[in-house]
This record gives C-alpha cells, sequence and structure tokens, in this order.
C-alpha cells in the first residue's frame, strides 16, 4: 500500500473535511495528481462535458456517476422509468406483467406524469378524463422544493400550452420545462401531518449493481396538519415537506428539525398497523429505488448541511461509513478492483442489492418472491451474525 | 394480597356492589333475558343454564376480566374507603367558565391543530416541577417514629427520611422472576443476533392467543417477557380492561364538548407544559395536538374523582369566592382534582405511538393514571408510591454499590437529586421509545411501579465507571444526561440476576 490518498473537494463542508483528516490523507489542489473528488454538482458537469472534459485515470474516484442527471433532472428520471418499463415488456420478463385495466403489477410506483411544454396535449387529454384532480408541477432541474406549486385548473398552466398566445413572443427554449403529476392527495399522515422519507443510497459500481442503503434514514414532517382542501393548495408549508422550506413556518423547531428516524417510523406503523403491512411497505420502498436505479436513477446532491445539532452527526457518520464503503482500508483506488467489500466496513448500511451475489442463485427468484409464492429458507430475511439482508428476493 | 378470610368475603362484596352500578351489569342482565329464547335454557336448570351460556359466549370472560380489572386497584384492606366525592359535585361554577358562542365555533374548528394556535403563555409558569416535589419529599418525617428503632435505618444516608418497607434484591428477584436469566425476554432475545425460531417467534404465536381468548390475567402474565410491537396495543387495552363501546366514545365526545365550551384557567397550563416537553422532544413532537386533545378534556373528566378513593391524597378544592371554609360552597378544581405539574403531558405522549383514534387514546390514559401514574405525584405509603420508590432506589444504591453511593454523596450529588426526575416521569422522554415501551410492559406485568427504582439504580451501575471520577453534581449529571441509547432489559437483567449480592 503506497502512500496516503490524496484528495480534493470544491464544498466547504466540515462533516466531509473531518471525515478525510481524521484518516490521515492528503489535502492537494485538482491540478495536481489526485485519488479521490468529492465533487460539487457544476464541477461534475466540467469533468463529465464533452467539451471541457477528461478522462479519470485507473487510481481516481469521484462522488458521482458520469450520468448522475439521468437521475436527478425529474424529466429524464421518468423518461428512464418508462423506457425501462417498456424495455422489459419487450423482453416478455415477468416483471413487466400488467393487470386487467393495464395497469403494472410490479412497476406500477410513478403516478401519471408528463413533460411540460412537450406533453401538454396528452396531459390536457388525460386532465379532462377527471377534471376535479388536483396535479403538482415541479421544475425539472431544480432541487429544495424550489419552484414547485399545485393546480387544479387548466387556465393555472396556460403557459405552457404549445399553442397558446404568448409562445408567439416566447420561443420554446426559455419556457422553463416541467413535470407535471396526478397529486397523491390521500399521502400516509402521522400526528395528522405529510410526511416524506429522506433515504441514503450508495452506488459503488453500476455493472454489476451494487448498491448500500444507509440504515439511518428519516422523515421529514410538515408542520402544519395537511388538508386535500382547495383553499390551501397554495400553501406550501402544508403540502411539502423539503426542510429548505418548512424552516421558513412559524412552528419550525430547531432542536428536532421536524425529523424522525426511520426507525421511529418502524415502530410507530408496526403498533398501530401490524408487523406484517409495515414489512411489506418496507419491501416495497427498496424494491421502488433497486427497479429505479436500474432504470438509472440518483439524485445528485444530496443536502450536506446541517440543520441541527443531531443532523451534523448523521451526516458526519454517513460519510464516514460512505468513504469506508468506497475507498476500503484507505487504500488508493484501483478501477480494476470489483470485490465486494467485506462485512465489517459497512457500517449503518445495509446491502440493499448485489447483483453479483443475486445472479449466484437464479435470477428467477426475484420474480417468485414478489408474486408471494414460497421460498426456500435463503430467500427468506437472513440474520446472521449480525448482518441482515434488507430484501426477501434477489 | 388477600389475607384473612373475613377480609376476602368484605372485598368480595365490595366488588360486587361496584360491579351492580356499571354498565358491564347492566349488559349481563339483558344477556341473560335474551337467552331465555335459546333452546339449550330449560326452567329447571335456569340457573345452571345460563352459567353455561355465559361461558360459551365470553361474557363469564368479561366478567372476570372487570373483577381483574378492580382487583388490581383494589386498596389494602386497612385502608379507609373515602365517600365517593364526585356525587355531591355541583360543578356550578363551571357556567361562569363559558366562553362566548363565537370562541366556541372557532375552537371546534381547531380542535385538530390546537398547537398551532395557542393563548399567550408568556405570563404562566408551571406550578410545580419536579425537583420542587423532591424538596417536599425530603422533608418529611414521621412524628411517631423514634429514633432508637431500626438500626438499620438509621444508618440511611439517603435523602428520605421516612421509614417505609422496601424489598431487597433477593426480594425483588422472586417478585420479578420472569425477567430472569433463563426466560426468554423482548428486548433481549429478539434482537438481529438471535435467530427468531429460538424465542421470538412463540412468543409471539402465544401473544395472539393470548388476545383471541380476551383473557385479562393471562395477559397480564404474559407481557412481563415483553409485548411484540404489534400486539401492544390490543395487550395493553386487554390488561386494562379498555374496550371501546359507544357509551365510551359518547363519553369522550361529551368531555370535548366540555372544553369547547368552557374556559378553565388549568388549560394553559397544559399548553404551557405540552410546549415546553413534549413539542421539543425528538419522538413526540409529532403528536402535539393528541396532547392537547387529550388533557384538556382529561381536566374536566370528573371520573377521575374516583380513584381518590384509593389515593391518600386528596383532590384540591376551592371555594366560591366570599364562601372560603363554607363545606356547600367548595368545589374541586380542577374537575379531576389533578393539577398539571412540569412533564405531566409526558405520561400521555408514549401512548400515541400505539392508538391514534383520540376516544381510545384517551381511555387507555386515564386508566393509566388512575392506575399507575398517580402514585408518582402524591404522597402514600404505597410499596408504588413515590416515596417508597425513592426509599427503594436509595437502599439498593447504598447497600450493593456502597462505594459508588459514598463517593457521590461526599461531592454533594445525592443520587436521588438526578434519579427523582426519571422515576416521576416513569422514564417518558429520557428512554427511546421503544425501550420505554418494553419498561411499561413490565408496570402493566407486575402491577407495580417498583421496576422504575430498580432501573434507575441499574443505570447508576450501569456508569458507574465514569460516576465514580467526577468531582461535581453538575458532572455526575452531565454522565447521566443521556439515557437515549440504553437498552433497558440487559440492565435489569444484569443489576438483579448478575450482581453478586
Amino acid at each position: 500500500m503506497a502512500g496516503k490518498v490524496k484528495w480534493v473537494t470544491d464544498m466547504e463542508k466540515s462533516v466531509l473535511i473531518n471525515n478525510f483528516e481524521k484518516r490521515g490523507w492528503v489535502q492537494v489542489t485538482e491540478n495536481e495528481d489526485w485519488n479521490f473528488y468529492w465533487m460539487s454538482v457544476q464541477t461534475i458537469r466540467n469533468v463529465f462535458s464533452v467539451e471541457t472534459g477528461y478522462r479519470l485515470s485507473d487510481d481516481q474516484i469521484v462522488n458521482h456517476f458520469p450520468n448522475h442527471y439521468e437521475l436527478t433532472r425529474k424529466d429524464l428520471m421518468v423518461k428512464n422509468i418508462k423506457r425501462y418499463r417498456k424495455e422489459l415488456e419487450k423482453e416478455g420478463s415477468p416483471l413487466a406483467e400488467k393487470d386487467e385495466s393495464g395497469k403494472y403489477l410490479y412497476l406500477d410506483f410513478v403516478p401519471i406524469t408528463y413533460m411540460l411544454p412537450a406533453d401538454y396535449n396528452l396531459f390536457v387529454e388525460e386532465f379532462r378524463k377527471s377534471p376535479s384532480s388536483t396535479w403538482i408541477m415541479k421544475p425539472c432541474g431544480k432541487a429544495q422544493g424550489k419552484g414547485i406549486f399545485l393546480i387544479n385548473k387548466l387556465s393555472q398552466i396556460k403557459k405552457w400550452s404549445r399553442d397558446s398566445k404568448t409562445s408567439s413572443f416566447v420561443t420554446q427554449s426559455t419556457k422553463e420545462a416541467y413535470v407535471i403529476s396526478l397529486y397523491i392527495n390521500n399521502p400516509l399522515l402521522i400526528g395528522g401531518r405529510k410526511f416524506d422519507l429522506r433515504l441514503y443510497v450508495l452506488v459503488s459500481t453500476y455493472r454489476p449493481l451494487r448498491c448500500y442503503m444507509y440504515k439511518l434514514g428519516f422523515c421529514r414532517f410538515c408542520t402544519v396538519k395537511y388538508t386535500p382542501s382547495t383553499s390551501e393548495l397554495d400553501n406550501m408549508f402544508v403540502h411539502l415537506t423539503n426542510v429548505a422550506i418548512q424552516k421558513h413556518g412559524e412552528d419550525y423547531n430547531h432542536i428536532h428539525g421536524g425529523k424522525w428516524t426511520v426507525s421511529n417510523l418502524r415502530l410507530y406503523l408496526e403498533s398501530t398497523r401490524g408487523k406484517e403491512v409495515t414489512s411489506r411497505l418496507f419491501d416495497e420502498i427498496h424494491w421502488i429505488i433497486v427497479q429505479s436505479l436500474k432504470a438509472v436513477a440518483v439524485n445528485a446532491s444530496p443536502s450536506l448541511t446541517s440543520s441541527t445539532a443531531n443532523d451534523r452527526i448523521l451526516k458526519y457518520n454517513l460519510i464516514n461509513d460512505t468513504l469506508n464503503i468506497a475507498v476500503p482500508n484507505g487504500e488508493i483506488p484501483d478501477c480494476k478492483w470489483n470485490k465486494s467489500p467485506p462485512k465489517e466496513v459497512l457500517g449503518n448500511y445495509e446491502i440493499l442489492y448485489d447483483e453479483e451475489l443475486a445472479q449466484g442463485d437464479g435470477a428467477d427468484r426475484e420474480l417468485r418472491s414478489r408474486s408471494g409464492q414460497s421460498l426456500g429458507p435463503k430467500a427468506s430475511r437472513l440474520r446472521d451474525a449480525g448482518r441482515t439482508v434488507l430484501t426477501t428476493w434477489k | 394480597m388477600l389475607q384473612e378470610e373475613s377480609d376476602l368475603s368484605l372485598i368480595i362484596a365490595q366488588i360486587v356492589q361496584k360491579l351492580k352500578g356499571s354498565n358491564l351489569y347492566a349488559q349481563l342482565e339483558r344477556q341473560a333475558w335474551a337467552s331465555l329464547q335459546r333452546p339449550e335454557i330449560k326452567l329447571e336448570s335456569l340457573k345452571e343454564d345460563i352459567k353455561e351460556f355465559f361461558k360459551i359466549s365470553g361474557w363469564e370472560k368479561k366478567l372476570q376480566n372487570a373483577v381483574y380489572s378492580e382487583l388490581s386497584v383494589f386498596p389494602l384492606p386497612s385502608h379507609p374507603a373515602a365517600p365517593p366525592e364526585h356525587l355531591k359535585e355541583p360543578l356550578v361554577y363551571m357556567r361562569k367558565a363559558q366562553r362566548p358562542v363565537g370562541e366556541q365555533k372557532e375552537l371546534l374548528n381547531k380542535w385538530n391543530e390546537m398547537g398551532t394556535d395557542e393563548p399567550d403563555l408568556s405570563l404562566f409558569r408551571p406550578v410545580y416541577a419536579p425537583k420542587d416535589f423532591l424538596e417536599v419529599l425530603i422533608n418529611l418525617r414521621n412524628p411517631n417514629y423514634e429514633n432508637g428503632d431500626s438500626l438499620s435505618f438509621r444508618t440511611h444516608l439517603g435523602l428520605i427520611q421516612v421509614p417505609l418497607k422496601v424489598k431487597d434484591i433477593p426480594e425483588l428477584k422472586e417478585l420479578f422472576v420472569e425477567l430472569g436469566l433463563t426466560t426468554g425476554q423482548l428486548g433481549i432475545d429478539d434482537s438481529t443476533q438471535v435467530p427468531p425460531e429460538l424465542f421470538e417467534n412463540e412468543h409471539v404465536r402465544i401473544g395472539q392467543k393470548v388476545l383471541t381468548e380476551q383473557d385479562s390475567a393471562a395477559a397480564q402474565q404474559y407481557i412481563r417477557q415483553g409485548s411484540p410491537t404489534a400486539l401492544r396495543a390490543e395487550l395493553w387495552a386487554l390488561i386494562l380492561n379498555i374496550s371501546s363501546h359507544p357509551e365510551d366514545i359518547l363519553y369522550y365526545e361529551q368531555l370535548k364538548t366540555n372544553v369547547i365550551q368552557h374556559d378553565l384557567l388549568v388549560d394553559s397550563l397544559i399548553y404551557k407544559d405540552v410546549k415546553l416537553t413534549a413539542s421539543n422532544d425528538d419522538y413526540y413532537f409529532v403528536f402535539e395536538d393528541y396532547l392537547y386533545q387529550v388533557l384538556l378534556c382529561f381536566s374536566r373528566d370528573t371520573s377521575v374523582l374516583s380513584h381518590f378513593a384509593y389515593n391518600s391524597a386528596s383532590p384540591p378544592k376551592s371555594y366560591i369566592r366570599g364562601k372560603l371554609g363554607l363545606e356547600e360552597y367548595a368545589v374541586f378544581y380542577p374537575p379531576n382534582g389533578v393539577i398539571p405539574f412540569h412533564g405531566f403531558s409526558m405520561y400521555v405522549a408514549p401512548l400515541c405511538f400505539l392508538y391514534h383514534e383520540p376516544s381510545k387514546l384517551y381511555q387507555i390514559f386515564r386508566e393509566m393514571y388512575v392506575r399507575f401514574f398517580f402514585r408518582l405525584h402524591s404522597i402514600s405509603s404505597h410499596p408504588s408510591g413515590i416515596v417508597s420508590l425513592c426509599l427503594l432506589f436509595e437502599t439498593l444504591l447504598q447497600t450493593y454499590l456502597p462505594q459508588l453511593f459514598y463517593h457521590l454523596r461526599e461531592i454533594g450529588a445525592q443520587p436521588l437529586r438526578i434519579s427523582f426526575k426519571w422515576m416521576v416521569r416513569a422514564f417518558s422522554g429520557y428512554l427511546a421509545t421503544d425501550q420505554l415501551l418494553l419498561l411499561w410492559d413490565r408496570i402493566l406485568g407486575y402491577n407495580s411501579l417498583e421496576i422504575l427504582a430498580v432501573l434507575a439504580a441499574a443505570v447508576f451501575a450501569f456508569r458507574a465507571v465514569n460516576l465514580m471520577e467526577v468531582t461535581s453534581l453538575a458532572a455526575a449529571e452531565a454522565v447521566l444526561a443521556d439515557l437515549s441509547t440504553l437498552k433497558v432489559m440487559p440492565l435489569l437483567q444484569i443489576f438483579l440476576f448478575a450482581t453478586v449480592t
């Protein structure tokens, strides 16, 4: 093992820098010879862009895959999932099976979504089928809840209409791209409030697909009670859970930040709804994550800003475990590495999916467990020496 | 518990009297009449046939559960029964507190989200906090007690100076026998390291059977080994004998109406308490609005007054203005006789993890209060009363961890000053929720709060090494400030069964 890992970052975040320093890694600049570069999204774009990009050498690792925007941009993600489903259908894969009404049995996890302005007319057709429905508009390239709003009337999105009078003055390219989805207006509420899940998933390789889920994910609650009432459609404190939005609310609490750990959620659901329902819920969440990754989908820049003391500790540990998996034993990276890391380094990550391990057992297991047929002893939830495999299917 | 024959018949008579006034009695009567239509009921063997019918249809079980429920709060035979004061309670003063109609409508509309719009609380302070209560307990003396009496008590160096009888470890091991090293426990034997076939699966299966049988006593025995999360809500309801009949829901709705229509000063104390405690808690902040709903109704619930029959305390009285001292103008304030202290809302908060239907949540909390929690903030000689718990804690520490006890005393850090707040709150807000629920399982299972004192001592034992190194009360507090990572059952097991005594 020659020398220490040389690192660079263009993000002044203590949770990163403390982790690098505690490993005794050496900080260098980007013009020097580096092994590990934790890049901001802008830098990633430059490194992998056609004009300004450069090829990484065999001993260099970065924190995003070149195609990460396939997952971060909402329109690309939707396109990828739709394409993935069609591909499976063409192959005749049992995963793409549909029910009598044409709904996917196992891959129905995205609500009806259209691209605007491109699919405007298709959207209008769908909208007219159920005119009392609510839809949610999200800008393709933004994060942290910016620019999101709800509509229940066509007039509210006149701007995106292809035939609108405004389009003769405004060219297509300056009309910002949005996705519009059917709004799920009956979300699960706890304490009468809407919440979402923030889960951390690490993808170490795509081929074969190896991904890990951090056990300590969390839920983010709205500070205001949920109501589907149309008079509150533009109250973002009711509908959007992003901390960036909620922390401006009157009732935002800086001690707990309106967050719950996923294990709290699990305890609450098991206590009030029962174990089977809860286990199935988490199974399905994991399924969605793996399928999305397979369709190529991941968010580019999770916030590394910490909003509470607990948050800071969580993110420090998260980065710590991430680095342990990505750069095992602090060795200089080598692109020929292909082994699965030993279970001791996982820390608070659990194996979400390991394609190599899965293929060893035969891929048809995947479907058998999805349709609830009886499984052999190996496929049930394993508990060997402290490591729990998350999925009941492979 | 039941000592002599005459005591037994007296108790039976009292329970029969009590149950005759209950809803269950009316239902049994109706069922008995209706059963006359059935072919298997014969005139010549009427009594036996109806008894048999009750057995088969599950009504006998319901009666058993009700009797069992009465027994668990039955006062010790020598305790004088207080008169049912609430029958005389006119509550006329409530009419003076009536809210204007507009305000009523507004409150009804925001019943589900009171957390976002509370009154101005800046001028309110909690009536008292646990540390004030501790000062009162420290100053308790028994005027009949002669110093020359008990040698061992003379050497008691703790804060409590009342010589009540408390158990030692051998006696505790007998009481808590199911927590022993060779018995399976949830909270220990269900961790990911242990294959579920060894204990967990079978335990869950037994739990489901207990629920199907609807047997209160069996549930109480079962839960000593902990409750599976999915069964806990039902098991607790069974042990506390809570079922949601329409009349219970109606009662709750009436209390709610009372809240909407009348304003009470104690409401502000409740708002303040919730805002200061539960709203800042990592686990319970989500349920803020439920807490208001439960506590505001609770303070108006006069049926709570009935627990004063076995509580040696009395409900606080107030007098209509100008009529001080005249009994016919005395009223109970608040109507339920309970003044909430700082941290009171934490008794309700963990229950929100189990029950999300307001009237059920309310009933469970009320029953938990009149069976257990009231003992934690009223003065009595009961073994589960806070005075006994404090003494038990101090005695355990002084007897089995003498070095630690003396050291802490030397540096001015009497252990009770730190552990008191844990016990008064039954550890709510100090332990992680899943651990707290495992602890409360055992409170229900053993029908005793002594386990709180044992746990408090076990925590000190666990952190003894660090505590021996501190040199001030503040430093000792710091060592014991964060209990959120503790695993309750291993601590208890080691302290009771694996420590050399």
